[in-house]
């Protein structure tokens, strides 16, 4: 942990950690300091002037607190008369060519000039002057909306081209007050992170084409989440909304901070992976494809099962550890082979080095901490030798073309757990709809050994079974969270001495406790 | 100020003639970093087509390894980087203090009379286009007209009737 110092904000003491900025550091202990152009990621650039602070100590009476390290004794001044006057002053600038179109604007809820409107100036425009007429509604590619007239200039998009995706198709151009931010003609946004331009704007003035005009963000629902995009297990925040007699959707993944993993960032995918949550999903549980209650087809498993001599299984690398521990132990009491065969969903090439991964399922770690098979051969000789194949939600389509897949299911009996409609599910003889990874609980681990658990993020108005729950009802023995949890534990040594509820938010670091060690 | 944002196309990719190219080479080297041609860059071309293109911000861009977005950055900053054709003959009248008090207006309102020349416009000929520039520093002399380049001294509407009937 870094080292604690003691200044004072308006006179009143606190502690705060060392080595940080004001805004930082005093923003850490709950005190904000207002700020349009500062963002930790993309470093200080000064130029909004909104985070004018006092500093009793001989220096001049303004300083900005992006650019001020805090330091041991500091006495900041933020309710002073003249430090409210600069925030006026600076709010009065900024609206001065604002468009004020908050009722149509998507930022409105979420906005800082709102917030800091509300908070620092509640004035009347003073101006009688027409306002400069600039660009609307620019396609900057990328899914990328931009209003030039509701910037503020205060070029975080810019910098986070530059020094992030280093791509900087972003510029301001022009100057004083005609100064605004554009592409070079004929050079659109085109970098894998572009959507977050418009989490990084401070206003409207950068909107998303895929959640513009969809949501009012005061109607969002914001639930904690990790992508299941590929390995990386970005934290995201999930914004759904129940809309009157309409079933709870999601509206937008957004990122959510983690330092350990992905920082303040995601990539596009992954942002619009939300929609695979919302589309597409098998909600009815079918016999042959005729749709029948849940618990025929979950009977008439149990006869297929009964009735087979030889049973293989094969998990999707996106399960959850806990998903794993109750199918791999179903496995076992079925004396059934289980594997978790899925060379598909990994697009060799396709990582950057940065967030997005080759790899596109979510917990391909967890499948080897657990020692599950993932050979090729062991999954195709054990669907030949077995009478029924048990499929946990894998899609296997993705690793088969549907013609070799037809033929390597030739005289095998197949049951799809599965939370998506896929042309594998189609397949299937029997089809039980399952929970998707926003609909339940769990946790993975990601490429870099960073084990994460998640709550349930929403709940459906028919909200669909865990995977876990319908390996039990398949006759797997860890009835309850906590047998699976202790499963885990024999599998996985940092989780020894942990309670389920005692993973740190930032995630387990499985390195770290040397032994990342593999009991296969 | 006003939006410089709107760029014009030629249509055709732009290169360095052969003594531009030399003088991009020669200069490069005097800087830290290769983004420090960016301005050098811009005049290289306007000398050589008298303003500066799409194409030619981006072939700049290009050549230098940098953002075209920097480059459009610099070339809509500063006003003296012109973003469209001027008139074949480019007149600066100098407007700041000295050259003010001496009688540029005299010469800006007899452009504008005569010829029909406003500030930033060009004439409907092309063969002539006007700027009011700040300070050329030749105030001892003042007021002072720069076209294409070249000083004019002592400035009055006389001298620049005759100035005039010797351009092309």
């Amino acid at each position: 942990m870094a080292d604690k110092i003691k200044l004072f904000v308006n006179g009143v003491e606190v502690e705060v950690e060392a080595g940080k900025n004001l805004i930082d550091a005093v923003g850490a202990v709950g005190i904000e300091i207002p700020h349009l152009c500062y963002h930790p990621a993309l470093g200080a650039d000064g130029n909004c002037r909104m985070c004018l602070v006092g500093i009793e100590d001989g220096r001049p009476p303004l300083v900005p607190a992006c650019k001020t390290p805090a330091m041991a004794g500091m006495k900041v001044l933020l309710d002073a008369a003249h430090i409210k006057k600069i925030q006026h002053d600076v709010m009065e600038l900024e609206l001065i060519n604002h468009p004020t179109d908050c009722p149509v604007c998507d930022q409105a809820g979420e906005c800082k000039l709102q917030d800091y409107y509300m908070a620092f100036d509640q004035a009347e425009s003073r101006m009688n002057v027409p306002q400069v007429v600039k660009g609307k509604k620019m396609d900057f590619g990328a899914g990328v909306v931009h209003d030039q007239e509701r910037c503020v200039v205060c070029g975080r998009c810019v910098r986070f081209c530059r020094q992030i995706t280093k791509t900087g198709e972003l510029g301001i151009i022009n100057r004083t007050d005609d100064a605004r931010v554009n592409i070079f003609p004929g050079r659109p946004l085109s970098n894998r992170y572009a959507g977050n331009v418009v989490d990084l704007c401070p206003v409207g003035a950068m909107t998303s084409r895929d959640f513009r005009f969809k949501q009012r963000v005061w109607f969002l629902k914001k639930a904690p989440g990790i992508c299941h995009g590929c390995a990386k297990g970005c934290n995201i925040t999930i914004d759904h909304n129940r809309e009157k007699y309409k079933d709870d959707i999601i509206y937008r993944f957004r990122p959510r901070l983690n330092e350990q993993v992905n920082g303040y960032f995601i990539c596009d995918a992954g942002r619009l992976s939300y929609k695979a949550e919302n589309e597409g999903r098998l909600t009815e549980a079918r016999l042959g494809n005729k749709a029948r209650p849940i618990d025929d087809v979950l009977a008439a498993c149990t006869r297929e099962i009964e009735r087979a001599e030889k049973i293989a299984l094969v998990l999707s690398p996106n399960c959850s550890l806990e998903q794993m521990a109750a199918v791999q132990a179903l496995a076992e009491k079925l004396g059934a082979f289980l594997s978790g065969y899925s060379d598909g969903y990994i697009k060799p090439g396709d990582g950057d080095g940065y967030l997005i991964q080759d790899d596109k399922a979510a917990n391909r770690a967890g499948l080897g901490l657990l020692g599950i098979d993932c050979s090729r051969e062991a999954f195709e000789s054990a669907v030949q030798q077995a009478q029924l194949l048990i499929n946990f939600n894998n899609d296997l389509t993705r690793s088969y073309k549907e013609s070799d897949l037809k033929k390597l299911l030739q005289g095998t009996k197949v049951i799809a757990v599965s939370s998506h409609d896929t042309p594998g599910t189609a397949l299937a003889d029997l089809a039980i709809p399952v929970a998707s990874y926003s609909e339940y609980a769990g946790s993975v681990v990601n490429c870099d050994n960073i084990l994460q658990s998640f709550a349930k993020g929403l709940s459906k108005n028919n909200d669909l079974a865990d995977i876990c729950a319908i390996a039990v009802q398949l006759g797997s023995p860890l009835g309850s969270p906590k047998e699976r949890f202790a499963l885990l534990q024999q599998s996985i040594s940092a989780l020894k001495d942990l309670e389920p509820d005692k993973i740190p938010a930032q995630g387990l670091n499985l390195n770290d406790s040397e032994a990342a060690n593999v009991t296969a | 100020m006003s939006d410089r944002s709107q760029l014009i196309s030629t249509g055709t990719p732009f290169q360095f003639d052969k003594e531009r190219d030399a003088e991009f080479e020669r200069l490069i080297k005097r800087y830290p970093t290769r983004e420090s041609m960016i301005l050098p860059a811009l005049w290289l071309i306007q000398e050589q087509e008298g303003w500066i293109s799409q194409e030619a911000m981006a072939y700049a861009a290009d050549r230098i390894g940098t953002f075209a977005s920097k480059v459009y950055e610099a070339a809509t900053f500063y006003t003296m980087y012109h973003l469209h054709p001027m008139g074949r003959n480019h007149i600066c009248v100098c407007r700041t203090l000295s050259c003010w008090l001496r009688g540029k207006q005299e010469i800006v309102d007899y452009l504008k009379n005569e010829i029909g020349l406003q500030p930033g416009q060009i004439s409907d000929d092309g063969k002539f286009s006007l700027e009011e520039v700040e300070c050329l520093g030749h105030c001892g002399t003042a007021p002072v007209v720069q076209v294409n380049g070249e000083f004019h001294e002592n400035m009055d509407v006389d001298k620049l009737k005759s100035l005039l009937a010797t351009l092309k």
